[in-house]
């Protein structure tokens, strides 16, 4: 993966390379790709947890103030 | 980079931009605390968490497809001719500016040992994105799902913002050139544009239960944590400087820039690469901030949460012209801007019934339209471009800033793409249902899972003795 192996070989050439991260030139549309599906991954993951939680918590119909019930000891 | 003063040049600039995304970051840290300060205790940690979660999910989709919006779309496309390549399509060529270089699969979204801008350039329109869906996030606090706001966060972060920024922004774009659209540290681009887009939402999400009587009288539900929302107001203030400054240019040669033969003018220049300074700047800043909090202070007879949003409102304000104003006409500027925002945001409490939780709509949406339209008439007849100038409507060529290119500006950026934007997609999120809480839930508290299951624990330390 390493594209540079040689720092004064990479900065002493007639034109040197700016981009140096691994896999430069070949790995940018797919490490994309990777990043996209883990984005819309994650909202997926989360909206239904979201909606779970919601509709768990929608049921036990709590009154305005029952939440300070749980906190105890300020 | 091969010669010293060239370098020194780069790497200044380079470090710059990092400072003000440093400075920038303060911004989010304060409406964090702002919105956490003005929501009820039952609702803290989900409020923290919508806002905070807004970090990656805008960070990741401008660096997907956010940033080469703003490269691509200065044109329209289809409206006025680039000066780059004359062309009004896509600007997506091989010439230096092409938005080419700015796909995510671009070797210049990445460390790269001849590019020292991109990076820091890119984080700092970024950290435009995060305050323009920031400022939606306040106005809808205590209701929204966090899917919801995931969303709209991304449309108005990543998409919305950056095409008016590509449009109004920009010293290729169209709006420039036909309407004489100025607007330097962001009046509309971010503020009037962020304003109009909660506006919508909020019009579709409606009010928290119990902001409205059923006789429709509004209730005040103030902030329940006043010093947090001070100090994060104070962050707010403090992150400022760092936007204004990140909306310039720190170093450039306008001579060569220009096309004049021989002439060295080296100078800071604002986002249309038209000379200001930052001394200057710094003036108008602060006169605008003062002039926001006096006119708050008394408008609003001393109420803090009002008299500190009002110094945020004044700079917004002035913010279209502060890159030439005279500080005292900051000032004022900034006071009319306060007075206007705090008498539209009651009426239209009272008339239509929306419930803005923090004001962001009349602090950044009524204040950033009110901003640009006063631009057009103080700065009337300056050029809005150091290249050429010439008639209004010649797309060819750019108009010179004028009152009515200001007000068609500022509905643009308040209405076609902010309110329009922000209802329709707010429209189909309720229709999926996703868009609102259970009415049980908002009574509850988005918090109280968290907290019944912490209950346990809690019970044990406060009964603790050793």
């Amino acid at each position: 993966m390493a594209n540079v192996t040689n720092w004064i070989d990479h900065l002493s050439a007639e034109e040197v390379v700016g981009a140096v991260y691994p896999g430069a030139g070949s790995m940018e549309m797919t490490l994309v790709i990777i990043g996209i599906v883990l984005w819309l991954g994650w909202h997926v993951l989360t909206a239904k947890s979201e909606s779970d939680e919601l509709e768990r918590l929608s049921r036990k119909r709590h009154g305005a103030n029952d939440h300070k019930s749980n906190i105890t000891d300020w | 980079m091969t010669d010293q003063l060239g370098a020194l040049t780069t790497i200044f600039t380079e470090f710059y931009y990092w400072v003000t995304v440093v400075l920038m970051f303060l911004i989010h840290v304060g409406f964090c605390m702002y919105e956490v300060g003005a929501s009820r205790y039952k609702h803290h940690q989900h409020t923290l968490m919508k806002n905070t979660m807004l970090i990656p999910l805008v960070t990741v989709t401008w660096f997907f497809f956010g940033w080469w919006i703003y490269w691509a779309f200065p044109t329209g496309p289809g409206i006025a001719p680039s000066i780059m390549n004359e062309s009004t399509a896509l600007i997506t060529d091989e010439s230096t500016f092409s938005a080419r270089w700015y796909t995510a699969a671009s070797e210049y979204m990445a460390i790269n040992l001849g590019d020292h801008i991109s990076g820091v350039f890119w984080a700092a329109f970024l950290l435009f994105s995060w305050t323009a869906a920031s400022i939606v996030s306040g106005a809808i606090i205590e209701r929204i799902t966090t899917f919801a706001f995931g969303i709209l966060a991304i449309a108005i972060g990543s998409c919305f913002w950056v095409i008016d920024a590509a449009w109004g922004w920009h010293f290729d774009g169209w709006m420039l050139k036909i309407l004489g659209y100025h607007d330097a540290y962001a009046s509309g681009v971010i503020h009037a544009i962020a304003g109009g887009f909660a506006l919508g939402v909020l019009m579709v999400l409606g009010p928290r239960i119990g902001k409205f009587s059923s006789s429709g009288e509004p209730r005040n539900i103030g902030p329940r944590n006043p010093w947090l929302v001070t100090v994060g107001l104070f962050l707010i203030y403090t992150g400022f400087w760092g936007f204004y400054a990140a909306c310039n240019i720190p170093i450039f040669d306008l001579g060569p820039e220009y096309g004049m033969e021989g002439v060295t003018y080296w100078t800071a220049t604002n986002i249309y690469v038209t000379p200001t300074t930052l001394s200057g700047i710094t003036f108008n800043f602060l006169m605008s901030l003062s002039g926001g909090l006096l006119a708050g202070y008394w408008i609003a007879k001393g109420d803090p949460f009002w008299t500190y949003s009002s110094g945020l409102a004044g700079i917004i304000c002035a913010s279209a012209g502060n890159d030439l104003y005279h500080p005292i006409q900051a000032m004022i500027i900034g006071m009319i801007g306060v007075v206007i925002s705090y008498k539209l945001h009651y009426w239209v409490e009272r008339k239509f019934k929306i419930d803005d939780a923090v004001g962001a709509v009349a602090v950044h949406g009524y204040a950033g339209f009110i901003g640009l339209v006063i631009c057009g008439f103080v700065l009337n007849g300056y050029p809005s471009s150091g290249y050429s100038v010439g008639a209004m409507w010649d797309g060819t060529t750019y108009a010179s800033i004028n009152p009515l290119g200001q007000f068609l500006g500022a509905i643009i950026m308040f209405v076609v793409l902010g309110l329009i934007p922000g209802y329709v997609i707010a429209k189909v999120l309720h229709s999926m249902g996703k868009l609102r809480i259970p009415r049980d839930v908002e009574i509850a508290g988005l918090d109280y899972e968290m907290m019944e299951s912490a209950k346990k624990d809690e019970r044990a330390v406060s009964s603790a003795t050793r």
